[in-house]
């Protein structure tokens, strides 16, 4: 089958079973996206697929033939980080960092449906993605930025 | 001539031990409180916070080497019995499955007091036996393929079934360990009861919380002639070195083991974890590159947890408020093994009293080994401690604020010792301030509401002075860049970014022009585990040492091209100046004009100050809303006052007391392990049943550092911060409730779900 990661095609021959996760992972050696819980429960899998957030640890790679899948390697790199990257970075919107590249795709799933949210649109938002080292008040103010810096962005085209 | 080598004492999670110490090379004078610095002190950005927001970091999980296999467990789906028999052979039939290991295939090493692979059944989801395949799912269908027979045995799953006289034997020479119980005593409580005109009594229960790192414990190890390599998802990469060289009977060159991101450790990732061994023992049996991670379910359930508790409090004071005694019988579940953190030390250390004794009993169960959790004992003490200052204080009809100031410890009683730096007068007036707590002791209730406002307050200490030995080596590079090289671990606390800038701080060099290296026992100097919030004030001096050399030759070979005197020249910026003078050389010019010679210096972490304690304090104040038809609670704001000395870079301390006071808010309202009374199995080993704080639970939090640099505990003034902000919350927290309750009633047990605060409302009634 076709996979469309970050931009580029993939040919991948996974069984019907295997997950996202698993071929982004192992196939792919696309280790940004993690594995923590397995079962949708804590958002460190986040990926976006076509522009919306997924679990890729329930999401079957069967499902997604043809589809753009963006994960955090696709989002940003080096020098030309994604809005809601440098946010992070700016605000210390991490510790471990385990949990970062799922609060970040789930930040812009987010903001590709809200692009100016409230607070509580922002904890709405990212209440599905845990963090054990409680980055969370840091995380909350790196997606407003990252809002008003993206919005403040298209004012000015 | 002086002693080279002397000994000196250091504290680690609560634990004093003697170490022998050979005295650094030089010994700077310490950065006063009003020294002018220009990189220490400032918010410098996370130095691997690019490699984490991009998925560039790589972690023990992330490491994938050509040919890896991966590796499985089977776990006894029962608490306690005896495997009377194990047939691998149905999983070796598997294609792609490339080999088993069980009791007899590893090494006679006992983690936490059961060894690997026992045949012994001690605890739910104890490890049997190892499968490794192609891959992680052909794997795990090996596992389920192995025929394993369990003769089970009622297993003891509480402390006080435990201790029951006919209770099963836990372990060989008993249910308690040999210690048992523990006394700890000054003064004479008895009299100091007999002077008390004010007497509370009370009994306090702390749940087992579970670290819930998200990067489970987990490694990859490559057997290779002889030698081994293990990427380690560890707090202590010498400690595993060590641990993985006494096990497999290699020298220590024949190990090497790497840690360079790690995803969550809080206390459980201390030495070598059952995934090393068996990574290690199927690569080394295979020849082959093996990775075995626990699974969510094995990394919720074996992977160490903080012991339950019961503590029995009594206190006595004069009416003025002046404690006159502080007794504590504790009661500590340690699972099946693990050591010895007890609840008393706070009762000991907090306040002004002369007259202090405590009995710690530690049992064991037939559940998973407790392991250090952030602040071992102590959080579980100060949950009991604390909540019993505020049920004197309504006793006495007293501000529990006043109440805490009116027993201001001056100085640490049991060992009689000044400390180095305190400054918990500060954290009770600051916090005070910014939270408005005479404000809120002084609201009007709304006793019509269902909805109730309460607030509460709880300080705290902790020993965090760290200690030798540690060492670092400063190198400059051609370009006029330095690394840093340093045998510690970054488990997400900052150790790069701090050790970068007291580096470039030393050296005036620009931090952006530092790096550190840390992470990896072959190329490093060592340095002790990452724990007991130890790093900055271990390492930070070794480097700072290490530096100052560094920079002596690199001014003395400057001086030459600046036809100066040595003395005579200082840096900022990574720029040399003459003083008094325009002339000057950029870093990068003088390297290039020495060519290849490579400026190299060496530190290490001197002695801790004779008689004298180490400590970190704060104040914590928490407001919630209790709703008093549903039980539920609803923490509103927590102001938080620290005094962790000098701060290296008040982003990351701050990030760590936000993150530390979110843990404390999981432990006082949420988090709690369940098992099957009967059957000892786990009820909640996932993710969405063992209750963790989402983004949506958290509070408005201002926390803050007070005092200043700590000159007398070393000489770059820092204490360790990063466990004391999980200490005070959950007593701030039930003091809050209690306050919304209206204090006709105590609370005295937690997690503080709806259902224990409704019953506490029952018992008022």
């Amino acid at each position: 089958m076709r996979l469309i990661v970050n931009g580029a095609e993939h040919d991948v021959a996974a069984p019907d079973h295997e997950t996202l996760l698993t071929t982004l992972r192992d196939r792919l050696s696309l280790t940004g996206t993690k594995l923590v819980c397995a079962r949708g429960e804590c958002g460190a899998c986040t990926v976006l697929l076509d522009g919306i957030s997924a679990y890729a640890c329930l999401t079957l790679t069967a499902a997604c033939d043809s589809r753009a899948v963006t994960t955090i390697e696709g989002l940003g790199r080096d020098s030309d980080l994604d809005p809601i990257q440098a946010a992070f970075v700016e605000h210390d919107a991490l510790q471990c960092g385990f949990c970062t590249p799922g609060q970040i795709m789930a930040a812009a799933s987010l903001l590709h449906e809200n692009p100016a949210p409230t607070e509580s649109e922002v904890v709405r938002g990212m209440s599905g993605n845990l963090c054990r080292c409680g980055a969370y008040p840091k995380i909350v103010r790196a997606v407003q930025a990252a809002a008003l810096s993206a919005n403040g962005k298209s004012a000015n085209g | 001539m002086a002693k080279r080598f002397v000994t000196t004492k250091v504290e680690v999670e609560g634990r004093e031990e003697t170490k022998t110490v050979e005295l650094p090379s030089r010994n700077p004078s310490p950065w006063q409180d009003d020294a002018e610095l220009h990189v220490v002190g400032q918010r410098v950005q996370r130095m691997d916070a690019l490699e984490k927001v991009t998925g560039a970091a790589r972690y023990t999980a992330d490491v994938q080497l050509a040919g890896m296999l991966h590796a499985a467990l089977l776990r006894a789906p029962a608490a306690r019995g005896r495997v009377t028999a194990l047939d691998l052979s149905p999983a070796l039939a598997i294609p792609g499955v490339r080999g088993a290991i069980a009791f007899d295939d590893v090494p006679d090493v006992k983690l936490d007091g059961v060894r690997l692979f026992d045949r012994t059944i001690h605890y739910a989801n104890q490890p049997v036996a190892a499968v490794c395949a192609d891959s992680l799912e052909i794997a795990e269908r090996a596992v389920r393929a192995i025929v394993c027979t369990i003769e089970p045995e009622p297993p003891v799953v509480s402390a006080e079934s435990a201790l029951a006289p006919d209770a099963a034997r836990v372990r060989p020479h008993g249910n308690t360990h040999r210690s048992s119980p523990r006394i700890l005593s000054r003064g004479d409580v008895d009299e100091g009861f007999r002077e008390a005109e004010v007497t509370i009594e009370r009994e306090y229960r702390t749940p087992v919380a579970l670290h819930t790192a998200l990067e489970p414990h987990g490694a990859v190890a490559d057997w290779s002639a002889g030698s081994v390599t293990v990427w380690e998802s560890t707090q202590g990469v010498f400690n595993t070195r060590a641990d993985l060289a006494e096990a497999f009977g290699l020298p220590l060159t024949a190990v090497r083991v790497i840690s360079h991101y790690m995803g969550g450790g809080f206390g459980a990732k201390n030495g070598a974890s059952f995934a090393a061994y068996t990574a290690v023992a199927l690569s080394k049996r295979l020849g082959r590159r093996v990775r075995c991670l626990f699974d969510r379910e094995g990394e919720q359930t074996d992977a160490g947890n903080r012991s339950a508790t019961i503590q029995r409090v009594r206190i006595g004071a004069r009416r003025d408020g002046t404690l006159t005694a502080i007794s504590l019988d504790a009661t500590i579940a340690l699972g099946i093994g693990g050591w010895l953190a007890g609840p008393a030390r706070i009762y000991h250390e907090l306040y002004r009293c002369p007259n202090v004794r405590s009995a710690e009993t530690f049992v064991f169960t037939n559940t998973a080994p407790m392991s250090s959790f952030r602040a071992p004992g102590s959080v579980e003490g100060a949950f009991g401690l604390e909540c019993a200052m505020d049920a004197l204080a309504r006793e006495l009809g007293m501000d529990p604020l006043e109440l805490r100031r009116r027993n201001y410890a001056t100085h640490d009683q049991d060992k009689r010792r000044p400390y180095s730096g305190k400054h918990l007068d500060e954290c009770y007036r600051l916090g005070a301030e910014r939270f408005g707590w005479d404000t809120g002791r002084r609201r009007k209730r709304d006793d019509t509401s269902p909805v109730r406002r309460g607030v509460g307050m709880a300080s705290l200490t902790w020993g965090a002075g760290g200690g030798p030995p540690a060492y670092a080596t400063v190198r400059i590079n051609q370009d006029g860049t330095i690394d840093v090289l340093t045998g510690t671990q970054d488990l997400g606390t900052g150790a790069r970014t701090v050790m970068a800038q007291i580096a470039a701080e030393t050296l005036g060099a620009n931090v952006d022009d530092v790096r550190t290296v840390l992470g990896d026992t072959e190329r490093l100097p060592f340095t002790p585990n990452s724990w007991g919030s130890i790093t900055t004030a271990s390492v930070g001096p070794a480097v700072r040492v290490a530096a100052e050399e560094a920079r002596d030759s690199l001014f003395e070979a400057a001086a030459g091209m600046l036809d100066a005197d040595p003395d005579d020249l200082e840096s900022r910026d990574s720029e040399i100046h003459v003083k008094h003078s325009d002339r000057c050389l950029r870093f990068s010019e003088v390297c290039e004009k020495l060519g290849d010679v490579m400026i190299i210096g060496q530190g290490s972490r001197g002695p801790n100050p004779d008689k004298t304690a180490l400590s970190a304090f704060g104040a914590q104040f928490a407001e919630v809303e209790v709703n008093v038809e549903t039980g539920n609670v609803r923490v509103l704001r927590i102001v938080a006052a620290h005094d962790s000395g000098r701060i290296v870079n008040p982003t990351l301390a701050e990030s760590q007391l936000e993150g530390g006071i979110i843990q404390g808010l999981g432990y006082a309202l949420y988090e709690e392990r369940m098992l099957d009374g009967r059957s000892g199995l786990p009820l909640n080993p996932t993710m969405h049943d063992y209750k963790v704080p989402t983004v949506a639970d958290v509070p408005q939090i201002d926390a803050f550092f007070v005092g200043t640099a700590d000159v007398v505990a070393n000489h770059t003034g820092a204490k360790g911060l990063a466990e004391p902000p999980i200490i005070g919350v959950a007593p701030a927290i039930a003091n809050a409730v209690a306050d919304a309750l209206g204090g006709a009633t105590d609370v005295t047990e937690i997690p503080l779900t709806p259902w224990r605060v409704q019953a506490s409302i029952e018992r008022a009634r």
